[in-house]
């Protein structure tokens, strides 16, 4: 099996109930879009399948937590440790040089040395994909990737990311990176259900 | 531009010696008339009389040893109470029955007054022992409370970042708490230093010990020594500034190393 199964999956916080009973089959290749209205539950789902929430019931296969990368929602950026350093401090010993690559990646060269808080919301954005990408795995949850980021860079860092090969579910609500990925599950919620596309 | 540099650095560092100096200058000569104008050198003896008996007390080997013996105590006392503030912060912190029956008694602590604290461990501890373990008492609360308060500020999503991003415990450690608890522990032990010097100097001088700065304070005032008082008084205060100015640069070098 080569994809990512999920089964009557059921989730609440709380007494509120996000998630119940969902299931999704989707192939673990290429770039999928998770599009739909803010609080539907889509945040939430990346959460469950990055292992840090537990669901109260149903089952994800084909996919293991620890196979995973998540870029959350908020930047979660070290505000002491510089550009370069967020990048490097998340990867082993021996990788530490690639660094530099990555921040080619994000297109934040001349911004190494600078700390977070001068950097704009955009920037920021796009040094969190760079730190959730270095980490690699086998299935990246993108939470909005490209909030913040101006339309011609998001082009741009969408064929960066493509080129990286490995799969990515992407929550978003920019349509030109709907259109970008190969697959679109349209959500809708809580609790969480997939619309039919027509 | 290197010349333009120093030339900058001149000018900084007469700006700097402006500040300092002006000010003391004008006190100084604030007191030398105001103690001329009075006319008792037994209430107010003058600067000049207390400088010349700070000289003659500095050449002596007493007031050295006074000096080391004293500082040596206080910043035992430091150490003692930080490393207790730390440990009963991370136990308060982490289990909610220490909680429950150490954050009282370290509040009783705090509110307590410090006289009766020297008063109350004279009956326990050896003169010389004191000033220590007062000093730790005083340093402890605040340790306690500075660190607590860093303990419960540190980012939730920062370790849940460091988690999900399988960071480790030295690296989470590294990048994730010490740099959260860093302003808050820098307040703590500044605060701490200076309690600990006041406090430590004030159980010398109520449960003297054999060569102490509040030991030879203590036998000044017996002796209506005024100019005697003053000068290790003027000890006392340089010492203090001396110690914070220390502390400052190692909290800055150490914000730079992390930052």
């Amino acid at each position: 099996m080569d994809g990512l199964l999920i089964e009557n999956l059921s989730f609440s916080y709380g007494e509120k109930c996000v998630i119940s009973n969902f299931s999704l089959d989707l192939p673990l290749t290429g770039m999928t879009a998770i599009s739909g209205p803010s609080g539907c539950g889509k945040t939430t789902l990346l959460r469950l399948l990055a292992g840090l929430e537990k669901p109260s019931g149903g089952s994800i296969k084909g996919i293991k937590p620890e196979e995973t990368v998540i870029l959350f929602q908020e930047d979660r950026l070290l505000p002491w440790r510089t550009v370069r350093e967020q990048i490097s401090d998340v990867l082993p010993k021996g990788r530490r040089a690639e660094a530099d690559q990555w921040l080619a990646f994000a297109e934040l060269e001349k911004e190494k040395d600078v700390y977070p808080d001068a950097l704009s919301g955009g920037m920021a954005r796009r040094l969190a994909l760079a730190r959730c990408c270095a980490l690699g795995g086998k299935l990246l949850l993108l939470d909005e990737p490209f909030a913040g980021v101006d339309v011609r860079r998001r082009a741009r860092m969408m064929e960066r990311l493509k080129k990286l090969g490995i799969p990515a579910l992407l929550a978003t609500h920019e349509q030109d990176v709907v259109a970008a990925c190969q697959r679109v599950v349209c959500l809708e919620g809580p609790p969480l259900r997939v619309v039919p596309l027509v | 531009m290197a010349a333009r540099c120093r030339t900058m650095g001149i000018i900084m560092w007469d700006k700097k010696c402006v500040k300092i100096l002006l000010p003391l200058a004008f006190w100084l000569g604030v007191w030398q008339i105001a103690a001329m104008t009075a006319g008792f050198p037994l209430l107010l003896p003058t600067p000049v009389s207390v400088g010349c008996t700070l000289l003659e007390l500095a050449v002596t080997g007493a007031f050295w040893r006074s000096v080391v013996l004293s500082l040596g105590r206080v910043l035992c006392g430091m150490l003692l109470g930080s490393v207790l503030g730390c440990v009963l912060a991370l136990l308060t912190w982490r289990f909610s029955i220490a909680d429950l029956f150490l954050s009282p008694a370290i509040r009783v602590i705090r509110a307590t007054p410090v006289v009766s604290f020297i008063l109350l461990v004279y009956l326990w501890v050896t003169r010389t022992h004191i000033p220590s373990v007062i000093s730790a008492l005083m340093v402890l609360p605040v340790i306690w409370s500075s660190l607590r308060a860093g303990l419960d500020s540190v980012d939730p999503q920062l370790l849940e970042l460091a988690g999900a991003y399988r960071l480790g415990r030295v690296k989470t450690l590294r990048l994730v708490w010490l740099p959260s608890l860093r302003a808050h522990m820098s307040s703590g032990i500044s605060t701490g230093l200076g309690l600990a010097w006041k406090s430590g100097i004030a159980a010398e001088v109520i449960c003297p010990p054999r060569y102490a700065i509040g030991t030879e304070l203590s036998k000044a005032k017996t002796a209506l020594q005024s100019s005697k008082l003053y000068a290790w008084t003027i000890v006392i205060i340089i010492l203090s500034l001396t110690l914070e100015n220390v502390l400052r640069r190692v909290l800055r070098k150490s914000r730079r190393m992390n930052r």
